[in-house]
């Protein structure tokens, strides 16, 4: 099997790492998430209850 | 017969200069970055998605502390899923075909895990090696097999992924190469084997996806038990 030819391998894992070190992680850092409400800080409006004036 | 089926995973070369590298180069350049604008447009707005469903997907049995992996594993899915599925494009080349890139990223990736483990809560991280209620005489016996189901988890990782991308291509190869010769002389044979052509690159798409997440899931599960 050629893959176990052991002659390219740290030509391989040299370009690999240097690619996904270097030039992948600032593709994905510049996806931003804008803040999305999630159900743990959204809070809810204490409902104050309404008395009639007249009572 | 069988070096001439397996020579499509040859590391190319073209006058001594090494081509992996450009095919490693293929997720960079077919993801364009995100314009600073408000609204992106449906590519960007797709990758965006992707990363983060993915990342949170991924990420919510990992408690805070292991959080600052999310870049690490975005972007070695990111890379691993392009990688995985350009391959299956007549006449391009696998770098994940290849043992040592998927040995390059598995085992020191996997180390830092132990690493982090055994570094934060060594007890924690040596109580793994026996799990809760085994019987005293068995315990020795455990410890060693669950020593050595630890130690063989970088092969597994690497192994794993070449394995499935290796025996698709081949297969691929191999049903093709049956199709072309009985073209003309057996159309009806050649006409099922394209068939199942179809029905196997329809496969290979789907692991390559699916080795690509098997993959940065299982290093996320090594994580989540060390942090």
């Amino acid at each position: 099997m050629p893959q176990l030819n052991p002659a390219p391998w740290f030509l391989i894992l040299v370009f690999s790492w240097l690619i996904f070190l270097a030039l992948m992680p600032p593709k994905i850092l510049t996806h931003q998430f804008p803040h999305e409400p999630s159900t743990l800080t959204a809070h809810k409006p204490k409902a104050n209850s309404w008395t009639w004036a007249w009572q | 017969m069988t070096m001439n089926l397996f020579n499509q995973f040859l590391s190319p070369t073209f006058l001594g200069l090494p081509l992996i590298a450009i095919a490693l180069m293929a997720p960079c350049l077919l993801y364009p970055s995100p314009a600073p604008w408000w609204q992106s447009n449906r590519w960007t707005t797709l990758q965006n998605w992707f990363i983060g469903s993915f990342i949170k997907q991924i990420l919510s049995p990992i408690n805070t502390k292991g959080h600052s992996w999310a870049l690490l594993l975005a972007t070695l899915m990111v890379f691993l899923i392009t990688l995985n599925t350009l391959g299956l494009l007549p006449y391009t080349f696998t770098p994940t075909t290849q043992l040592s890139l998927n040995m390059a990223f598995a085992v020191p990736l996997w180390l830092a895990t132990v690493i982090m483990g055994f570094r934060n809560s060594p007890t924690h991280a040596l109580g793994h090696l026996l799990p809760e209620g085994t019987p005293t005489p068995l315990v020795p016996i455990l410890i060693i097999i669950e020593s050595i189901s630890l130690l063989i988890r970088p092969l597994a990782l690497g192994a794993r992924l070449t394995a499935n991308l290796t025996a698709g291509h081949l297969l691929i190869q191999l049903v093709s190469s049956a199709a072309f010769s009985l073209l003309l002389s057996q159309t009806t044979a050649a006409s099922l084997a394209v068939g199942l052509l179809l029905l196997l690159t329809i496969l290979e798409i789907a692991v390559a996806m699916i080795q690509a997440y098997v993959f940065v899931l299982l290093l996320s599960l090594y994580l989540q038990e060390n942090v």
